[in-house]
């Protein structure tokens, strides 16, 4: 059946060579307010991947080209650290860190109200500290709690998930070996108390109805993952509920 | 991004050392607490996470085979470097790599390398072949002052716990990486005109200049800086090394305990 | 604003999260109404005031109004004005017809200088986030001496108290002259070991969640000075 090349990825009980069921995601642990010099901050672990953000501002956007008017603009940095995936990454900007960085900002002004802040400037820096596929979505929750964090007003949470398909059964949360061998990966910024959707990728091949089942996967997961970043502001506030 | 220095700050400060006090009721060879983890990074073959007051850093190694320089055949080698980036602070803007982020991940290099921890020849697979080079990297995270020490420490505990990934570049069973030493930085920085131990925000903020100093397990000087701008006697120097000493042996101590478990 | 929450009755809410029907009650700060509904859009303790629902932050960053004391510092002089920090997002302007002192043309340095740190009152702030400040006032002035400490802007009113009464306690018992500045920076001055009580207290006050009780913060501090006189 088939994935490329001969790497077998459903195992013969139909779980996945993790032993994750298709629509199981993997574990997913969030902390609020980790980097003490930031305004607000937030690490995510999901699987292996871990993704820290931190957030600074409002502030006066510089340069002054940057300024709009009539709303704050949304200044997103993501970057893997050089450690983070098995081969080592040159540090500096790329085509790939430059692309999510435009869409995860476009995707964060779309549920942050930044009409409040003319002229500003919110700064979130997204550092992932460890890959293993997936690295955009943790990168994307992060962002939402460490703006939650820092006091940002907002629509709604965001919420990063990815579904995709391998050996052509669409599967919830690829894990390294399923981005790398399977056929399609559907990452998706959910907004989890209205449903909405702020950010979307897609590569790889998906019918019509393996798109929908994609797309349920991902809602479901949303909400799960919304619940432990909720629990994570609580935990910082209230103290001690862990 | 130039700071501001509040007169205030810069009075409150000296006004402080006069009575040998601290803005954070330290005494002044007082180190705030330091937490040091390892191994905390997938992918990173040796990777440390050190917190010192608000100041958050991680170090990860990566090894990668290269060829070695037709001069010195059977040497790997060793490269260390640091980032600044803007996540570390409101101060820290995007851009090429800073010359304070090329000034201290060469005066961390410099102590690691200098103290010879590292048997360059032991990272030789194939004379004149194959030789691995080690690379530290860096991350500060959080930049609450002493961002240096906090760097030194990550990378010398990322590298003792680093496993030579052989197997998957087929050259070998995975082992331990060989390190013969644990070289650590203790920084100083003038803060009311006297010298301070562990610096904060605040006090590198309204201080002057700021001295480093990495020793071997022997206590033998191997990397020394002194930076920003300033001043300082030869009987300065010689009250803080003998501080250095001390401050290096405990935190060596515990980088030992770390690799204990 | 809040004082001195208990905890049990107190509850947390997240941007986002529907708080209860809008029906009859209008929507405060943090709060916006959406299908019959009242949705948070910050971190922070949901209240319910004269049919009000609002949100207490959980962390917030100064908005300038006016009429707002602040403790600012000079980071920018110009010929005519000063430009300050205000601990805002943006600056705020000083112009030479607002300062105490008749300044002339190009002398505005003689008088501050970059870095120096003065007690102000917000003038007005435009919708551009334009902030002019004034220093013409009873007891505007440049500060010479004394310490400057930050305090988080949402955690100003657990430090003054109602009608200031614990600021004054404050006062009292470090024997210290504080100025509160609504933009979270707090100026004191009085002895060394005033000032460094006044920092501890102001400290701790802002650490203690929102469950701790921080007159007894307080009554430990005058327990304590009053033991060392």
């Amino acid at each position: 059946m088939g994935g490329y090349g001969d790497v077998q990825l459903l195992r013969d009980d139909g779980l996945r060579l993790d032993g994750r069921k298709l629509d199981e995601m993997r574990p997913v642990t969030i902390e609020a307010g980790i980097l003490p010099a930031a305004d607000g901050s937030a690490m995510v672990t999901h699987g292996l991947n871990v993704a820290v953000a931190a957030v600074y501002g409002p502030m006066e956007a510089h340069p002054r080209k940057i300024q709009r008017q009539d709303r704050a603009v949304i200044d997103v940095r993501y970057n893997m650290a050089p450690f983070s995936t098995s081969d080592r990454i040159r540090p500096g900007f790329n085509r790939r860190s430059r692309e999510i960085s435009k869409v995860t900002a476009e995707a964060l002004e779309s549920v942050v109200l930044v009409e409040r802040y003319p002229r500003s400037k919110i700064r979130v820096e997204i550092e992932i500290l460890a890959a293993e596929a997936g690295t955009r979505c943790a990168g994307i929750t992060a962002a939402a709690v460490a703006l939650a964090d820092a006091g940002i007003p907002m629509r709604d949470l965001i919420v990063g998930v990815a579904s995709g398909k391998v050996e052509g059964t669409v599967v919830l949360d690829l894990d390294k070996a399923e981005d790398n061998y399977g056929q399609a990966d559907l990452p998706v910024g959910i907004l989890p108390n209205t449903g909405e959707i702020a950010f979307l990728q897609m590569d790889g091949d998906l019918s019509p109805a393996e798109f929908e089942l994609a797309m349920e996967y991902n809602f479901k997961a949303a909400k799960e993952i919304h619940e432990i970043m909720v629990d994570a502001l609580r935990r910082r506030y209230e103290g001690g509920e862990a | 991004m130039v700071e501001l220095v509040p007169t205030l700050l810069r009075q409150e400060l000296a006004r402080l050392a006069e009575n040998d006090a601290r803005l954070d009721g330290r005494g002044r060879w007082e180190a705030r607490e330091v937490s040091l983890e390892t191994d905390c990074l997938y992918n990173a073959e040796g990777s440390a996470k050190v917190v010192i007051g608000g100041t958050v850093v991680y170090a990860g190694v990566k090894f990668e085979l290269r060829t070695p320089w037709p001069d010195r055949p059977t040497q790997g080698s060793l490269m260390c470097g640091a980032e600044l980036r803007p996540v570390a602070g409101r101060k820290y803007e995007p851009g090429p790599p800073s010359p304070e982020s090329i000034e201290l991940g060469r005066v961390v290099d410099r102590g690691i390398r200098e103290s010879g921890c590292i048997d360059m020849d032991s990272l030789c697979i194939v004379p004149g072949e194959k030789v691995w080079g080690v690379m530290i990297d860096i991350h500060v995270l959080s930049d609450q002052g002493n961002i240096f020490d906090a760097c030194g420490l990550a990378a010398i505990a990322a590298l003792r716990t680093a496993v030579v990934p052989a197997e998957r570049f087929d050259v070998g069973e995975d082992h331990r990486l060989e390190v013969n030493g644990t070289p650590i930085m203790a920084s100083f920085t003038r803060v009311g005109g006297r010298y301070v131990l562990d610096a904060s925000e605040e006090e590198e903020l309204g201080g002057g200049e700021r001295i480093h100093i990495t020793l071997g397990d022997e206590g033998h000087l191997h990397s020394l800086q002194k930076g920003l701008k300033g001043v300082f006697t030869p009987a300065e120097f010689a009250e803080i090394f003998e501080v250095a000493q001390q401050r290096c042996v405990e935190l060596r101590k515990l980088v030992a305990e770390k690799e204990g478990n | 604003m809040s004082q001195g929450q208990t905890g049990a009755e107190q509850r947390l809410v997240t941007p986002g999260m529907a708080v209860g029907p809008s029906a009859g009650k209008r929507a405060g700060s943090g709060i916006v109404a959406a299908d019959n509904q009242f949705i948070a859009t910050q971190l922070g303790w949901l209240q319910e005031r004269n049919n009000t629902v609002s949100i207490d932050p959980i962390h917030a960053a100064y908005m300038p109004r006016s009429g707002d004391l602040i403790v600012g510092m000079v980071a920018e002089v110009r010929n005519n004005l000063w430009f300050m920090d205000i601990n805002g997002s943006f600056q705020g302007l000083l112009p030479m017809s607002l300062a105490p002192w008749k300044v002339e043309f190009g002398a505005a340095r003689q008088h501050m200088d970059i870095g120096d740190v003065v007690l102000a009152r917000v003038q007005e702030v435009d919708e551009c986030h334009n902030v002019v400040l004034t220093m013409k006032g009873v007891g505007l002035r440049r500060l010479k001496q004394g310490a400057v400490e930050s305090l988080p802007v949402q955690h100003i009113d657990r430090v003054r108290g109602p009608n200031n009464e614990r600021l004054q306690r404050l006062r009292d018992a470090c024997d210290c002259r504080i100025m509160v500045g609504e933009n979270g920076r707090v100026w004191i001055d009085g002895s060394s070991e005033g000032i460094k009580q006044a920092r501890e207290a102001i400290h701790a006050v802002a650490k203690a969640a929102h469950h701790t009780d921080i007159d007894t913060i307080l009554n430990e501090l005058e327990k304590n000075m009053k033991g060392d006189a």
